[in-house]
């Protein structure tokens, strides 16, 4: 079948529930991806990011989740964006690649000309129209999103090199011990349905070598270490980084902001600067500072439509506030997330802190951290029905779900 | 006969173990803790047992269909929509208790864990003819509990005391009572506390007896005095002289070995230890005072004393496991290891060691 109408399906990656133990305490009773970043699930920015691109008609999340806890956000999306949004559940583990060539049928489907593919776990602007026509105009297999980040940094990520006129991919190498680049890899990618032949040939070429190393047994003792199964395919070991300097591969620098969202501290950080970014895409979400009647707003605020908070409270700068959640009067909040079904009694204070679903914090009561300190993010955590009473201090703690704090508490985890 | 399980509450003193399972379903001495309770009442001849929860109704309900066939019992569940402490659960259970019969129906706490001398509690009853029996147990430290203050030779109960500042007596509420059905109509469907409310009416009436339980008594809701519990658990196995307790040249004092566990040459195990269906223990092991739970693997020559294992968690070589360290389900300690009391959450490798309490998430 010819794919000449041009046609976009957009792929994203969502991981699973025991990959990522540094979500915790709060993904114990909650998805990550459906966690709210400035008031909207993680896996909402990437999808509505999506939908800027005009031609886009599927997009699919594949992940180790159950489906019955992705079912009723994939059609409440759906219905909001009018696309087609699908969970795909992955049976095992086939590595990045492997995990889209696993689905690849499905994928055709469509007949699609190109396949955007994104981690949800990754916070940043999606500038996802400029990069779909700047691939087009490269016209290469795929084009990868890149960021520019300090040299002491790079070596956490892909580091890449690229060549400054022709933008194309000339080298890769994923988490490297020495400086090769201050290029990463930003989880963003965009491939013409070459990329499944390029799968293709890898786990063709794992199966050569198996049954190689079979017949020669001095080989078999070289390769001892390490050997995977053939449909396990790694994008950027396997992919990226052999068919640099082919002229297959090419970058797109962005200069917005850009961070993986790994652990609580990080969804905090991340969810203001989304709260930022909508300064530009969509100002409405916002709250509304001038509106007198109201509460006090300062700096960037959200505040689900359901959400009851009275006057006298203060509210922001980096606030998100879920639904149904009931804020008392004189309540100030700082840098926090208030997730929903939360009560926060009178004068209370909270910053630098997550408030889990349906917790209660007591009058005069003050659950607070550090904040952003010495490069480090040290914030609290309450997760899922904790109940913080009157007048009690939290500090710098992580708090599993259905506790009751009766006492103030300092740098503590409590189970 | 009927009884009612007390079982409320999210467990969270017993985290990380309760992370994995509902607090009743978590072993002890190889075997679920309610599961303790319900063959003790099916042994003197209770046909009905109803479990008062109100957390995870859906993994508990799989289980009791399990518990019914095995012990040969009817289990039904009665669950609170909203909190309602420690008698309100009675009144939302009623017509489940009480039938013509008129019998009186006894109610257990699942965090405690005892001889269960319940047949002697039934004649203590019929014997005073009073409303209600509770039984109390004997301890050091009653100021950390609610005593109850008793006339010495009928056992007829005067007062509650709850955290006493001088001492007013020794024996606490062991969380065993025994309760005629107009009990249930002194309490209203809604938060109560039997011991703050309930019992100390019936006993101004001067209807509430309290026996002294004989045997060992422990509250095992948390790991420290769970740990303690076993150890007064294998204990009382010994004075009746169970065949259950292992016995050979490893084997060091009380020690419960379940039948499909595997054990290596040159070990040392003992005293106070249970282990697990499924478990392999391999050569020159040394176990003491510590619970091995199901299908965990301790490597050659490692070392735990005082600590919780959890499900299919791994104990590397020469790993030194020691001081209430708890392990919750799929954790690997790796070899040469060092854990002094760590606590720590399922699905985790332990790289490095862990030199003073704390926990890992």
């Amino acid at each position: 079948m010819d794919c000449l109408v041009e046609k976009v399906v957009a792929v994203i990656m969502v991981g699973g529930p025991t990959i990522g133990t540094r979500f915790r305490s709060l993904s114990l009773t909650f998805p990550k991806p459906l966690f709210p970043l400035a008031g909207q699930p993680m896996v909402h920015h990437p999808i509505t990011a999506c939908k800027k691109i005009p031609n886009l008609v599927q997009v699919y999340l594949i992940g180790f989740y159950e489906e019955r806890e992705f079912a009723l956000y994939v059609s409440s999306i759906s219905n909001e964006l009018k696309v087609s949004v699908r969970y795909l559940k992955e049976d095992k583990p086939h590595g990045s690649a492997g995990a889209l060539y696993n689905f690849r049928d499905l994928i055709m489907e469509d007949c699609p000309s190109h396949i955007i593919l994104l981690n949800c776990d990754v916070c940043c602007s999606f500038p996802l129209v400029d990069m779909f026509e700047a691939h087009k105009r490269y016209g290469g297999m795929g084009t990868i999103l890149v960021i520019k980040v300090s040299a002491e940094l790079a070596n956490q990520f892909g580091e890449l090199v690229s060549d400054p006129v022709t933008n194309e991919l000339l080298h890769y190498t994923e988490k490297p011990e020495t400086f090769v680049s201050d290029l990463i890899n930003c989880g963003v990618y965009i491939f013409t349905p070459d990329i499944f032949t390029a799968i293709q040939n890898v786990s063709v070429q794992r199966q050569e070598e198996a049954n190689l190393r079979r017949v020669s047994s001095l080989e078999a003792l070289h390769f001892a270490a390490r050997t995977f199964p053939s449909d396990f395919v790694r994008l950027d070991q396997d992919i990226l980084s052999p068919l640099a300097g082919k002229k297959q591969l090419y970058t797109y620098n962005t200069v917005d902001f850009w961070e993986q969202i790994k652990t609580p501290e990080m969804s905090l950080k991340c969810s203001s600067l989304y709260l930022a970014h909508f300064h530009s895409i969509s100002p409405s979400l916002l709250a509304n500072s001038n509106d007198t009647k109201k509460s006090t707003i300062v700096g960037d605020v959200f505040v689900h439509p359901s959400a009851k908070i009275h006057p006298t409270a203060k509210i922001g700068p980096n606030v998100s506030i879920s639904a149904n959640a009931r804020i008392g009067s004189g309540v100030r909040l700082v840098n926090c997330i208030i997730l929903d079904d939360v009560e926060i009694k009178e004068n209370a204070v909270v910053m630098h802190s997550i408030v889990g679903w349906k917790s209660s914090i007591g009058k005069w009561s003050r659950i607070q951290a550090e904040g952003e300190c010495n490069g480090q993010l040290r914030i609290t955590i309450l997760g899922e029905a904790v109940a913080v009473e009157d007048e009690v201090v939290v500090t710098s703690c992580i708090v599993l779900p259905n506790n009751t704090l009766t006492i103030s508490v300092q740098e503590e985890i409590i189970l | 006969m009927k009884a009612l399980i007390l079982v409320g509450g999210f467990g969270t003193r017993l985290r990380p173990l309760t992370l994995s399972v509902p607090k009743p379903l978590v072993d002890f001495a190889n075997k679920p803790m309610i599961l303790h309770q319900i063959e003790a009442l099916k042994a003197i001849g209770v046909t009905e047992v109803v479990l008062a929860i109100n957390y995870q109704p859906e993994v508990m309900l799989n289980f009791l269909k399990e518990f019914e066939t095995k012990v040969g019992i009817k289990i039904t569940c009665s669950q609170e929509t909203e909190p309602l402490g420690t008698a309100g659960p009675l009144a939302l259970a009623r017509d489940k208790l009480i039938d013509d019969s008129g019998e009186p129906f006894f109610v257990l706490n699942s965090d405690v864990i005892s001889d269960y001398p319940l047949k002697e509690m039934i004649e203590f009853h019929k014997a005073h003819g009073g409303e209600a029996s509770i039984m109390v147990t004997k301890v050091d430290e009653p100021s950390k509990y609610g005593v109850v203050v008793t006339e010495e030779a009928t056992g007829k109960v005067e007062k509650f005391v709850e955290k006493p500042k001088i001492f007013v007596g020794n024996k606490i509420n062991a969380g065993i009572y025994l309760l005629n059905p107009s009990v249930l109509d002194r309490i209203q469907l809604k938060p109560t506390s039997i011991e703050k409310e309930v019992f100390p009416k019936i006993a101004a009436e001067k209807k509430l007896y309290a026996m002294v339980l004989p045997g060992f008594w422990m509250d095992i809701g948390q790991p420290r005095d769970y740990i303690t519990g076993l150890r007064l658990y294998l204990e009382s196995l010994r004075k009746k002289n169970s065949s259950k307790l292992a016995s050979g040249s490893h084997i060091v004092g009380n020690v419960l070995v379940d039948e499909t566990a595997v054990i290596g040459d040159g070990c040392l195990i003992g005293p106070d230890v249970a282990i697990g269906p499924g478990c392999v223990v391999e050569a020159g092991v040394r176990l003491s005072r510590c619970t091995i739970m199901r299908g965990a693997r301790i490597k050659n020559h490692a070392c735990i004393s005082s600590s919780i294992i959890g499900w299919h968690s791994t104990v590397g070589q020469w790993a030194r496991v020691e001081n209430m360290t708890i392990l919750g389900e799929d954790v690997h300690v790796c070899d040469e290891i060092y854990s002094n009391g760590g606590v720590v959450l399922p699905h985790k490798e332990i790289k490095s060691s862990i030199l003073k309490p704390e926990i890992v998430m």
